[in-house]
């Protein structure tokens, strides 16, 4: 059973709500910047399973790990780099438990199910899930996955392969009819 | 020669921004051997844009500003991101006293925020000139808008505004080049609101963007990466034009890192004889002395100078007899803005990013027809519509299917923002901190503004008129953001030394010249005695070179 799971466990056997502040307060210590250097790989194959290489390449060929990296250690909200450095110590407990391996080592199905699981409990829409992010900061998943996206839609190969990418467009035509396969702008 | 007569101009003017570099234009090529003063840094055309080339993967954390920028530009930081930082200031180094919110952004560099500038460019019309004495807020403009309009054709011929004429007598026709075209949603709005509405339009966006070449400048290359700079010149800023023509004429000195300290008032003659600045760097003052003296530091800074120029004849800062220096500081009222989704013209798309908009000009209590019963005076909408891309997309899942999701042209999205007129108020103000100073040693600046209940109600009014056009058009998701931004975010601060034609009420004449000293000459933000809802600086830089030719006019036949 992992750290999240097993506090949740404690907060229902105590009847404190899982989500109280002071309570996530009380269980999560703010995590010291300078560790995610460490998750690297792991980072590498979680931003694979999220946007995976295809006829265009996947976001670890892009560096987007590094670009994650780079964003939650220089910019990042202290309390959401908290809830990221936790996600990543939980998903690797979670592995553990369920499919007794490390994630890296997890089959493509594995890897899926164990995010899709984090996913499906991210509710980052909701009225609640709003107030909660403004609270708490987004989810591990939340961060994880727009970061991804965003690291790879401005990475080199993500822009000029998934995305069609201009860099002096010259002139603007404002009127165009869309061509089949036609590929969103990577800028606006 | 003596260090004096080094230190001798025809003619001084007080920042390089878009009215400072008006000014150093016409003075420079009216024969006035002048010195400009900028207390910023040097930003050379083209070399000095370092981002403008980057790609977005060439920065290392996006467009995001890191932890060590928001700690330095806590302010700024709502204005700027990675790629354009560099031309806001400071706040770290450049502290203020806001004694109720209000956001001053800054960029203290040679070309001012003139590099950074919204570049929409409206004229104010004969209803904004007379608006202040037919409903009795603030004093009466000394000018009408014939006294302008020739102004108004000169500036925009040399800017180049893109643009349509319309035959609005709210919003007078200029001399645009083409519009900036509007995409297929941008039309579909256009056609929709004509429809369903007798009292408002659509128009392309008259932006300071050449869509045809000038000489030396453009056109557009539509990369939409204006606030970094613009390496091709594409549109207005006084780095790649006025400032140009000035060092041309031969008549330019440029003092970069010249902080203006006071303005050196003599009470035998009574006229100005010169600045005395503070060197940024070196912290050393020195003295500069001029027959003439623009000012053009920006709204706030410009009163903060005056107030900070005590001399035995004026112990309220200069020119300030009439002690509303400082006083009835106006911004534009903004709300944060109306966005919707349309679900059709799927087929339809665009090449290349416009630096354009669309703008529904004033569409209300311009006749007894268009009466609001809640405000008066009246706002402008701008907008925008683009097809979404991964930046707003709403996605789902992961994998090959997220792939798809993202390299496909999303759903059409409008956003549209209301710039309103906000009403002169004696009680909005900036004054100086005595205890607290700078690290040159001048007073701090403290600002106190509130939006009044005309303010609110029109700030009300423009985020339901935007929503109930989108939902006419059939758009989805409509909504608002609901919180307003603080005042100072439209950063068009105005009317700190306004003009007026009773010197007991006013600061400046009808040509932009201090009533009490008559070598001063102002003609930044500060001189506005309405604000109007149009985007002031094309009108700055009308009433700059309209004041200029005066001032040359006198200096000429030595009447200063």
């Amino acid at each position: 059973m992992n750290r999240r799971k097993a506090i949740g466990g404690i907060f229902a056997l105590t009847g404190i709500g899982f989500t109280s502040f002071t309570g996530f307060k009380l269980f999560f210590e703010k995590a010291s910047r300078g560790q995610l250097q460490n998750y690297e790989n792991l980072l590498a194959e979680l931003v694979d399973v999220i946007i995976p290489p295809t006829d265009t390449p996947g976001a670890k060929e892009a560096n987007v790990h590094a670009y994650i990296i780079r964003f939650m250690e220089s910019c990042s909200l202290n309390k959401e780099y908290t809830n990221f450095y936790n996600g990543l110590n939980d998903l690797q407990e979670t592995s553990l438990s369920d499919y007794d391996t490390h994630f890296a080592d997890c089959t493509v199905q594995q890897k899926i199910a164990l995010l899709e699981n984090l996913d499906g409990n991210a509710d980052a829409n909701s009225l609640l899930g709003k107030i909660e992010n403004k609270l708490r900061g987004r989810s591990f998943f939340t961060i994880l996955k727009s970061l991804t996206v965003e690291g790879y839609c401005t990475s080199q190969l993500g822009a000029t392969q998934l995305l069609a990418y201009q860099q002096i467009p010259a002139r603007y035509n404002p009127i165009t009819t869309i061509k089949p396969n036609q590929k969103a702008w990577a800028t606006s | 020669m003596n260090k004096t007569a080094i230190h001798t101009f025809d003619a001084i003017v007080v920042g390089s921004g878009i009215s400072g570099g008006w000014a150093a234009k016409e003075l420079t090529e009216g024969g006035l051997k002048t010195l400009v003063l900028e207390r910023g840094r040097a930003v050379e055309h083209i070399k000095d844009y370092s981002t403008a080339f980057k790609n977005p993967w060439d920065f290392e954390f996006g467009s995001h500003l890191t932890r060590k920028d928001l700690a330095e530009r806590p302010i700024q930081s709502s204005h700027c991101d990675a790629t354009d930082k560099h031309f806001y200031v400071k706040d770290s180094e450049h502290p203020y006293v806001q004694e109720k919110p209000f956001k001053w952004i800054r960029g203290y560099q040679v070309g001012g925020r003139s590099l950074t500038w919204g570049r929409q460019s409206y004229r104010f019309s004969e209803m904004d000139f007379e608006a202040n004495k037919a409903d009795g807020h603030g004093v009466d403009w000394p000018i009408r808008y014939t006294d302008v309009k020739d102004w108004y054709d000169y500036v925009e011929e040399y800017v180049g505004i893109s643009g349509t004429t319309e035959a609005l007598p709210h919003l007078p026709d200029g001399k645009f080049l083409p519009a900036i075209p509007m995409n297929a949603i941008e039309k579909y709005l256009k056609e929709s609101v004509s429809k369903h509405y007798q009292d408002r339009i659509i128009i392309n966006g008259r932006v300071a963007n050449l869509t045809e070449k000038k000489e030396g400048r453009g056109p557009c290359m539509y990369r939409n990466l204006c606030s970094r700079g613009c390496p091709f010149g594409g549109y207005f800023s006084s780095n790649s034009s006025t400032l140009l023509d000035a060092h041309n004429s031969g008549n330019l000195t440029l003092r970069e890192n010249s902080v203006v300290k006071e303005v050196i008032y003599d009470d035998e003659t009574k006229k100005a004889i010169g600045v005395k600045i503070i060197d940024a760097i070196t912290k050393i003052e020195i003295t500069y002395y001029a027959k003439i003296i623009f000012l053009n530091a920006s709204a706030i800074a410009t009163a903060s100078i005056l107030l900070n120029s005590v001399s035995t004849s004026f112990p309220n800062g200069l020119g300030n007899s009439s002690l509303q220096v400082g006083h009835n500081l106006m911004d534009h009222v903004v709300n944060e803005g109306t966005y919707g989704t349309f679900n059709g013209l799927l087929d339809k798309y665009y090449e290349g990013r416009s630096p354009g908009t669309i703008y529904i000009p004033r569409f209300q209590n311009l006749d007894g027809k268009t009466k609001n019963l809640d405000f008066i005076r009246g706002y402008g909408i701008q907008g925008k519509g683009k097809r979404e891309n991964w930046e707003s997309k709403m996605t789902s899942g992961m994998g090959a299917d997220l792939k798809a999701q993202l390299e496909t042209p999303g759903k059409w999205k409008v956003s549209l923002g209301g710039r309103g007129e906000v009403l002169p108020n004696y009680d909005n103000k900036i004054s100086l901190d005595l205890q607290n100073r700078d690290q040159w040693g001048l007073p701090l600046v403290k600002i106190r503004f509130e939006y009044g209940a005309n303010d609110l109600a029109m700030m009300e009014h423009m985020t339901k008129a935007s929503e109930e056009i989108l939902l006419k058009a059939g758009f989805e998701n409509v909504g608002s953001y609901r919180n307003s931004p603080p005042p100072g975010s439209a950063v068009h601060e105005m009317g700190t030394a306004r003009m007026g034609n009773d010197p007991k009420t006013s600061v400046l004449n009808k040509f932009n010249q201090m009533h009490e000293v008559k070598n001063v000459f102002i003609t930044d933000g500060s001189c506005m005695t309405s604000s109007g809802c149009q985007n002031p600086s094309l009108t700055y830089m009308a009433l700059t070179a309209r004041a200029c030719e005066y001032a040359i006019r006198l200096f000429k036949s030595d009447d200063l």
